[in-house]
């Protein structure tokens, strides 16, 4: 060969970009798939209409009582007998309650000064134990 | 040279491919509008501490039919990003829930250690504006934490 120093390699000196539309456009498929909206989570309730009043047998009432520790103090209809349970047992005490009677109605009934972590935790032990007849109150007394 | 295509010479070098070469750009452009677009949530949040419940079920409705009521440890109420007192949030929902066709869900973010006093007034003032459907928002609970506590 005549010229010593020619360049052999026919390997282009430039970065391919050839790909780079396929990287883009599977960035832009990937965070269109990717991106979820935040949904909101929570205890679903209906609150009774305000002129609503419904009188209820005192033996479909289970009284679900909260005080500011926590502690929840479980009544039954008329008797005065009182049961002292944490959030956490309230799951199967319903289920319990409820294979007897099914008309069973849970009257949680908050402490004014307990925080509402704890009624969240009656709510969501009902809920979890399938409770659909809820009614939410303020203790007085 | 050699002879081609019966002696005439093509002249015209224009390629016959379509480019390819700004397609790079035109997605890079895309991902940077969708980016820049995007508006995750209008209203700012409060700092609240979310109570966690097991039984937290996805809301299922609209975006617009929920109204988010902040609750503070305080007790002080915030809707859309303005504070009001407890015994104004019954003029406050009630012509929202009237537009909203009577299907408005009410999503009480309270604190978890707010005292229930203030969670059984708003209760009252709900009730007071007709709308009746409310979430208690929590955050969701996983069994294993439960029994860890």
């Amino acid at each position: 060969m005549a010229v010593l120093n020619q360049k052999r390699t026919k390997v282009s000196d430039e970065i391919p970009s050839s790909s780079m539309a396929d990287i883009a456009f599977l960035l832009l498929i990937f965070f269109l798939v990717t991106t979820v909206f935040p949904k909101d989570k929570g205890l679903p309730i209906v609150l009774p209409e305000q002129s609503e009043e419904v009188a209820i047998s005192q033996k479909n009432i289970l009284h679900l009582v909260i005080q500011p520790s926590g502690v929840v103090e479980v009544k039954r209809g008329e008797s005065q007998q009182v049961q002292t349970l944490r959030a956490a047992d309230i799951e199967g005490l319903w289920r319990q309650e409820v294979a007897q009677n099914e008309n069973l109605i849970a009257a949680v009934k908050t402490h004014p000064d307990a925080p509402y972590k704890f009624m969240v935790d009656v709510l969501d032990a009902l809920q979890t134990a399938g409770a659909e007849r809820i009614s939410l109150q303020i203790y007085e007394g | 040279m050699s002879i081609k295509q019966g002696g005439f010479k093509r002249k015209s070098k224009a390629s016959e491919e379509i480019p390819s070469s700004s397609l790079a750009d035109i997605a890079f452009l895309l991902l940077i509008f969708f980016m820049v677009t995007t508006v995750f949530r209008a209203t700012s949040e409060r700092p609240i501490a979310w109570p966690a419940a097991e039984a937290a079920q996805k809301i299922d409705e609209k975006a617009k039919d929920i109204l988010y009521i902040w609750l503070e440890q305080d007790g002080s109420v915030w809707i859309n990003d303005r504070q009001y007192p407890m015994s104004d949030v019954s003029g406050v929902v009630a012509p929202l829930y009237a537009a909203s066709d009577r299907r408005l869900v009410i999503s009480l973010r309270a604190d978890r250690d707010v005292a229930y006093i203030y969670v059984d007034q708003l209760q009252k003032e709900l009730q007071e504006g007709g709308a009746v459907r409310l979430v208690f928002a929590s955050e969701l609970e996983r069994r294993m934490t439960r029994e860890r506590r």
